[in-house]
């Protein structure tokens, strides 16, 4: 708990404040806030990270729903085959996958659609590079097979005798998925939404490498660089800091019941 | 074929009824099949476009010569045997990862012989009662891990012998990142289970800390990093600096910190890999320790909330101190949490990137580059992507080989109730 009150108390001291032995600020200063946040630049930075964790959490939610209840509760052929594949990447380091996914967003493996630029996606061709784009930053993480997994485990409890129910009434898996399934489902649901928006928001590595200037870069990396220029101005580097992990402080703290049950339960049978 | 398909298969030459099922339910199996298909195809795509296929895309870098441009196929067009052909294929994994193979070989054998040494030491245990054969297995147990250990040291040296200077930062940061490993996870285990364990009957606090030790483990770590760096900075005003002083202790560098912690600490000298971590690789240690002991915790007390109560009642009439409670019940019947945590923090730590990305500087020389770092920047930095292919690849293996270890070796000791 200590570094996080550290940092909340630094983060309102004047530079004098930090420098001397000192644990709590004279008078807090919440103009640091608003230093740090102009001299690093968070305004875009910060919109660039909720642009890239909207993106990816509502594509993530659509495909990994679909998927998760077809896994869950459709009987076709190859299903187990498939699951377990998907699994198996569950164990892969990302550092295998980097370069060759690097290659793949440079449009230098297979032609890509123009996502993010004018051409639009039925244009297919090996001079289109995601580089630089929104699509490099959000598409790779959409498939999750972690997602799919939690999913399904709920999916797999729901009772048959609401599908049977439903199928009476003529509804196919869609309209049942809709109208059954999805608003029963919310705590799942709900655990996926977060994991994902922690894990998005922290991403570091890839942005890093899939883009070139600092017009998309996420938060995480305008920390960074921050954490040079501040040198010793520790109370705004502090500040920073905070405004980093206050979205998810802020979202963890409204939801943390479901969060926490949800880890808690769902962790043990990972 | 279900029973109502065979049902309605036999009598379907009958009656024109059983007919008309028979096509319904083949039409039905195809209509879920066709469903199904499309259901998953969205994820099933991505996942295989970004999760499978580039493994196979990274092997097959891992045999050019590929600088930025894919160059040529390594493997050699007039081998003179087999075995020839496969080490000309293999040339990046030799120059940039292992080194000589005869070295390799030597390192593998040595951990076999680690292995063996674990297997006797076990059936020691199991039988007591023979008391010659227990000293005789003592001993040769002993001797095994001697060999071992020295076919190991000796096989690294052979390894890193044969590579150029910029190529054993491979081997090192592996070094580097054992020593992560080993000096993070045990104490994540051991601090989240004593915590889980004082917390869990206090009903009140239990949801309160529940809240207080997830907190870690979503701070993004780039800021975590960021915020440590600054609590373990050189500086004398530091506050790790200054909790030191207050005992009396003297200014430390921490993360500016490059010799090693037990040189610091204790003023040894020592050599090689018993040298240990870096002080500032120690800092590093902290971090995942602080970042983990909250969560392994909350798993913890979820793995306590299964135990059935009554096995505590009946030890309880049995007279049984909460030493041995905690020793006979609680322990063996959380190993599968353990497992499951010790598995989860050793695939943590060998592919951790963003802590160590940003707490490193040019003061701590080197001694965070674990084999994730050299891996980045062998890619990045150097522009040598097949070897950076050949040494994740390498990072893969061992990582899949240590869960597996790890399955085999504490499988027959997990209990699962």
């Amino acid at each position: 708990m200590f570094p996080f009150l550290w940092m909340i108390s630094n983060s309102l001291m004047t530079l004098g404040e930090t420098q001397v032995r000192r644990l709590l600020p004279e008078s807090p200063q919440f103009y640091n806030y608003i230093e740090a946040w102009e001299e690093a630049q968070f305004s875009r930075y910060f919109l660039n990270s909720c642009i890239i964790v909207g993106i990816t959490i509502a594509g993530l939610l659509v495909v990994s729903i679909l998927s998760a209840y077809a896994f869950g509760r459709i009987k076709f052929r190859g299903r187990n085959v498939v699951f377990t594949l998907l699994l198996i990447t569950l164990m892969i380091p990302e550092s295998v996958t980097l370069i060759p996914n690097y290659l793949m967003v440079a449009g230098r493996i297979f032609p890509l659609p123009a996502i993010g630029t004018d051409a639009g996606i039925f244009s297919w061709s090996y001079d289109n590079s995601w580089i630089d784009t929104y699509a490099a930053l959000t598409i790779p993480f959409m498939g999750s097979a972690f997602s799919i997994f939690l999913l399904r485990q709920f999916f797999v409890g729901i009772p048959n005798e609401l599908w049977d129910a439903a199928r009476i009434d003529g509804a196919g898996h869609f309209r049942f998925l809709i109208q059954i399934v999805l608003p029963i489902s919310r705590a799942p649901i709900m655990t996926v939404t977060l994991l994902t928006f922690i894990a998005s928001w922290n991403s570091f590595l890839w942005p890093l490498i899939v883009t070139n200037s600092d017009r998309l870069r996420p938060i995480t990396v305008g920390l960074y660089n921050f954490s040079d220029e501040a040198g010793t101005r520790t109370q705004l580097l502090m500040a920073g800091a905070l405004i980093t992990i206050a979205p998810i402080l802020v979202l963890y703290f409204l939801t943390q019941k479901t969060f926490t049950e949800g880890i808690a339960t769902t962790g043990l049978k990972g | 074929m279900t029973v109502t398909e065979q049902h309605a298969a036999t009598s379907a030459s009958s009656s024109a009824h059983s007919r008309r099922w028979l096509s319904f339910l083949k039409h039905q199996r195809t209509t879920e099949n066709i469903t199904g298909w499309l259901f998953v195809a969205p994820s099933v795509i991505l996942i295989f476009i970004f999760g499978i296929f580039p493994i196979g895309y990274a092997a097959y870098m891992s045999i050019h010569t590929w600088r930025i441009r894919q160059g040529a196929i390594l493997c050699d067009s007039e081998p003179v045997d087999f075995i020839a052909l496969v080490r000309s294929c293999l040339s990046n994994y030799e120059s940039a990862v292992l080194g000589d193979w005869g070295g390799a070989a030597l390192f593998a054998l040595g951990l076999v012989g680690l292995f063996v040494a674990y297997i006797v030491w076990t059936r020691l245990f199991s039988k007591r009662h023979e008391n010659v054969y227990a000293v005789l297995r003592i001993v040769a147990g002993l001797l095994v891990m001697a060999v071992g250990i020295t076919l190991i040291s000796e096989g690294y040296n052979t390894m890193t012998g044969a590579l150029r200077p910029r190529d054993q930062a491979f081997l090192k940061g592996l070094q580097i990142t054992i020593y992560y490993a080993f000096g993070s996870i045990p104490l994540q285990l051991a601090l989240g289970l004593v915590l889980a364990y004082v917390l869990y009957h206090r009903v009140k606090a239990k949801a309160f800390f529940r809240t207080i030790f997830f907190l870690p483990y979503v701070t993004p770590t780039v800021a975590a990093a960021v915020v440590f760096g600054t609590v373990f900075s050189g500086r004398d005003t530091s506050p790790m600096n200054q909790l030191v002083q207050l005992f009396g202790g003297d200014v430390q560098r921490w993360l500016a910190e490059p010799r090693p912690f037990l040189n610091v600490a204790f003023g040894w000298n020592l050599e090689g890999f018993i040298a240990g971590p870096s002080m500032a690789l120690v800092v590093v240690i902290i971090l995942g320790i602080w970042t983990y002991t909250g969560y392994n915790a909350v798993i913890f007390m979820a793995g306590l909330g299964n135990i059935p109560g009554d096995l505590y009642e009946a030890a309880r009439v049995d007279g049984a101190t909460d030493w041995n409670i905690f020793r006979h019940i609680t322990l063996p019947l959380l190993s599968p949490v353990t497992f499951y945590l010790s598995v989860l923090g050793f695939i943590g730590t060998f592919t951790a990137f963003n802590t160590l990305f940003v707490m490193r500087t040019p003061t701590n020389a080197g001694t965070l580059d674990t084999s994730a770092l050299v891996i980045f920047d062998t890619f990045r930095a150097q522009n040598r992507w097949a070897e950076a292919t050949a040494q994740a690849i390498v990072l893969m293996l061992l990582v899949l080989a240590m869960t597996q270890i790890q399955r085999s070796l504490l499988e027959k000791r997990v209990f699962y109730g």
